[in-house]
């Protein structure tokens, strides 16, 4: 009896109203000019599954900005060219971040003729939504979904353009040792505190599984309740154990009260590093809590700083939203242009040409912190890559992999080191 | 290592008292209606966004705050229970329970309409104020938290043991069918109780704002804490509330310091289970003739 079921159903009504009537309008302007011809009446459907009202609701409408920034961008440049410049059209699905509205969605978008899907913001939907797509043999494609073993099991029409939990734990805790060791102070004690959900405990894994193989000690692991609100013994624990680094999976709330914590116990780090930490790079967070997030440190996916792309897509964003582009919001964008580039080499709307062309991707024409973005047979990006970020003058600022580095990191931190 | 064991105490019973207000009032209306109330963490969480929302639009301080909401909550507690829940009092007991399930829902919905589901914070000068006992670092809010809510729990006490409403409310949860016979306007000591049972948790929501966040989700933290502060404490008894809230809340402190993994749970849920089996009227409970 303890966690009654959220259930929120807000503004989806009214968004979906609002999107049918600019659908209709389109529509209608297409309708009233016949002159242009037939071929750009074409349209190509496109799911997206997000959970747009829920717990995740506000993380998701910035996923959501991306992926209508690419559709805007793609339509505007004269929609996919090889289809005679069909204009996508986004078909909306909402989750509620449930696995069985997550089934029933996916099934109704792909029978309203969605050539793939979006979504779904949690690897537990995706779990099962996956099954769904591949029944129906309907390119999927996975955004802000970690866990590794969503594409599992032998499937066919599901890709993932991010960082697996893997990819995200390994690499960041490779930049980190390489950083330290640049900065000639070798890591050799570490300390993991994660939320004891799928999430945490995948990257608390990892991280554990990582620090053998790179012949660091895991001093303390700490799996917590995200909803714990106090901290301070957990974090007492972990000081008494003298780590180097501290190493923090966590949602919003909970990263947020360990750091101060932290910061209060002196906890006596090299730093304070986020592994895919739903505040650390979080430009609200940031803004909220200057002094406290000055020189945290975070392995995130992340935009490539050095591309002149992403600095106009982001202006871009920018003018339409009038607030900076997230880091979710730059996997929708990049996520629907791996689906342009799809569609166009697949050069019809057939559902199993349209997953072969993905399956084909070589898209080195991107804004991510990575080489070209290409698939292997399960699925995976095999070049997805985790940009290191750091806090630095109250915004986060890419310091590894360093080819795509914008600034010099500060390690260690005076400020955790007290 | 001592130090360890002396932060854990500290933090233990700094968050102890906050429980412990929040389980006081769950217990009352518990003590009084007899029905779980599910909704008892969601009020907390709207009393926190009316704190919040006083001082980020007036800048009343959020221990200021308590003037408004707990006043305001009590109202509010009032109308739930004289809207809600007196009309059904006849359904069975399993109704009422989810109709403050219902409730519940209802407000946690509302307030994602409302604010949507992001964490806010509230910065107040004194937020990050602390200081150290030798090697103990005690959280000035926290401290405020947790001596605020035990003046307000024993001030509750003295009220329910002086005065005619105080004793009305113990009478109706000790002998219901004996408050009415001697006179009792017992509907109206409902609505009481589910008053002071809803202003107990926005005292306790606006006492923590300063160190922790607001979000639709953020009663259920506390919420299910209660229940099992509840529980240990004695269902209905309450000064048992106040204290099982320190030990809860020590419980959970020592167990993360001192035990691996997320064990810190298991320990506190641990207790629930074998004082319900062994001691079912709570570790401060008197055993009921019935």
């Amino acid at each position: 009896m303890s966690n009654p079921p959220r259930r929120r159903d807000t503004h989806a009504l009214g968004r979906r109203r609002f999107l049918t009537s600019i659908g209709a309008a389109g529509a209608m302007a297409a309708l009233g000019a016949p002159s242009i011809g037939r071929a750009q009446a074409r349209e190509v459907k496109v799911g997206y599954l997000l959970p747009v009202t829920g717990p995740l609701a506000f993380e998701a409408q910035l996923a959501l900005n991306g992926l209508q920034l690419a559709v805007d961008e793609i339509n505007g440049a004269g929609g996919v060219k090889s289809l005679g410049g069909a204009r996508i059209v986004l078909l909306p699905g909402d989750t509620q971040n449930k696995v069985e509205l997550g089934n029933s969605e996916a099934a109704r978008l792909i029978d309203q003729g969605a050539v793939a899907l979006i979504g779904p913001f949690s690897s537990l939907v995706a779990f099962s939504v996956r099954q769904v797509t591949e029944k129906n043999k309907t390119p999927f494609l996975l955004l802000a979904t970690v866990a590794d073993n969503v594409l599992e099991g032998g499937l066919h029409y599901t890709f993932r353009m991010q960082p697996n939990a893997r990819a995200m734990a390994t690499l960041t805790l490779g930049n980190m040792s390489e950083m330290a060791k640049n900065s000639g102070l070798a890591v050799k004690r570490v300390a993991i505190m994660h939320e004891d959900g799928n999430f945490g405990t995948t990257m608390g894994n990892y991280v554990e599984a990582f620090a053998a193989k790179m012949s660091y000690e895991v001093v303390q692991r700490v799996p917590y309740n995200l909803r714990s609100p106090d901290f301070t013994a957990e974090l007492s624990k972990v000081k008494a154990a003298r780590p180097d680094l501290l190493v923090i999976s966590g949602y919003y709330g909970d990263s947020k009260l360990i750091a101060e914590t932290a910061a209060k116990l002196r906890i006596g780090v090299n730093a304070l590093v986020g592994l895919a930490n739903a505040a650390y790079s979080n430009p609200k967070f940031i803004a909220e809590n200057r002094e406290l997030t000055d020189l945290l440190f975070d392995g995130n996916y992340w935009h490539n700083p050095q591309s002149a792309r992403a600095r106009a897509v982001f202006e871009a964003y920018q003018k339409k939203y009038n607030s900076i582009m997230s880091n979710h919001g730059v996997q929708g964008y990049q996520v629907m242009f791996v689906l342009r580039d799809s569609l166009e080499r697949a050069g019809s709307t057939d559902r199993e040409k349209v997953r072969d062309a993905i399956a084909k991707t070589n898209l080195t024409d991107h804004i991510l912190t990575q080489d070209a973005i290409r698939f292997d047979d399960t699925g995976e990006n095999v070049n997805a890559t985790p940009a290191l970020l750091q806090v630095q003058g109250g915004k986060p600022v890419v310091v590894g992999p360093a080819r795509f580095q914008e600034a010099k990191p500060v390690f260690p931190v005076p400020k955790w080191k007290g | 290592m001592t130090w360890l064991f002396f932060q854990a105490v500290v933090s233990g019973l700094l968050l102890g008292g906050v429980y412990g207000l929040v389980a006081s009032g769950l217990s009352l209306i518990f003590g009084v209606l007899r029905i779980i109330n599910f909704a008892h963490g969601a009020v907390m969480m709207l009393a926190m966004y009316t704190s919040y929302w006083l001082f980020v639009l007036l800048g009343v301080d959020p221990y200021l705050s308590i003037l408004v909401t707990a006043p305001l909550f009590f109202a509010l507690g009032v109308v739930i229970q004289r809207v809600i829940i007196e009309p059904n009092r006849a359904a069975a007991e399993h109704n009422q329970l989810l109709l403050t399930l219902g409730v519940a829902l209802f407000l946690e919905n509302l307030a994602l309409v409302l604010w949507q589901g992001d964490f806010r914070t509230l910065r107040v000068s004194y937020s990050g104020a602390s200081f150290m006992v030798g090697d103990v670092l005690v959280e000035v809010p926290r401290l405020i938290a947790a001596g605020g809510a035990v003046l307000v729990g024993l001030g509750l006490w003295g009220f329910l043991r002086t005065t005619d409403v105080g004793k009305a409310i113990r009478a109706l949860s000790e002998e219901p069918e004996g408050a009415r016979l001697v006179g009792i306007d017992v509907a109206r000591i409902r609505g009481v109780a589910f008053g002071i049972g809803s202003a107990c948790v926005a005292v306790a929501g606006a006492l923590i704002t300063p160190f922790f966040y607001v979000a639709p989700d953020v009663g259920e933290s506390f919420n299910i804490m209660a229940f099992v502060v509840v529980v240990l404490g004695g269902m209905g008894n309450f000064l048992g509330a106040l204290a099982g809230g320190f030990i809860v809340g020590l419980a959970e402190s020592l167990g993360a310091a001192f035990l691996p993994g997320s064990l810190k749970q298991l320990v506190v849920f641990g207790l629930f289970v074998i004082v319900l089996l062994f001691r079912p009227e709570g570790l401060f409970g008197v055993r009921r003739g019935r």
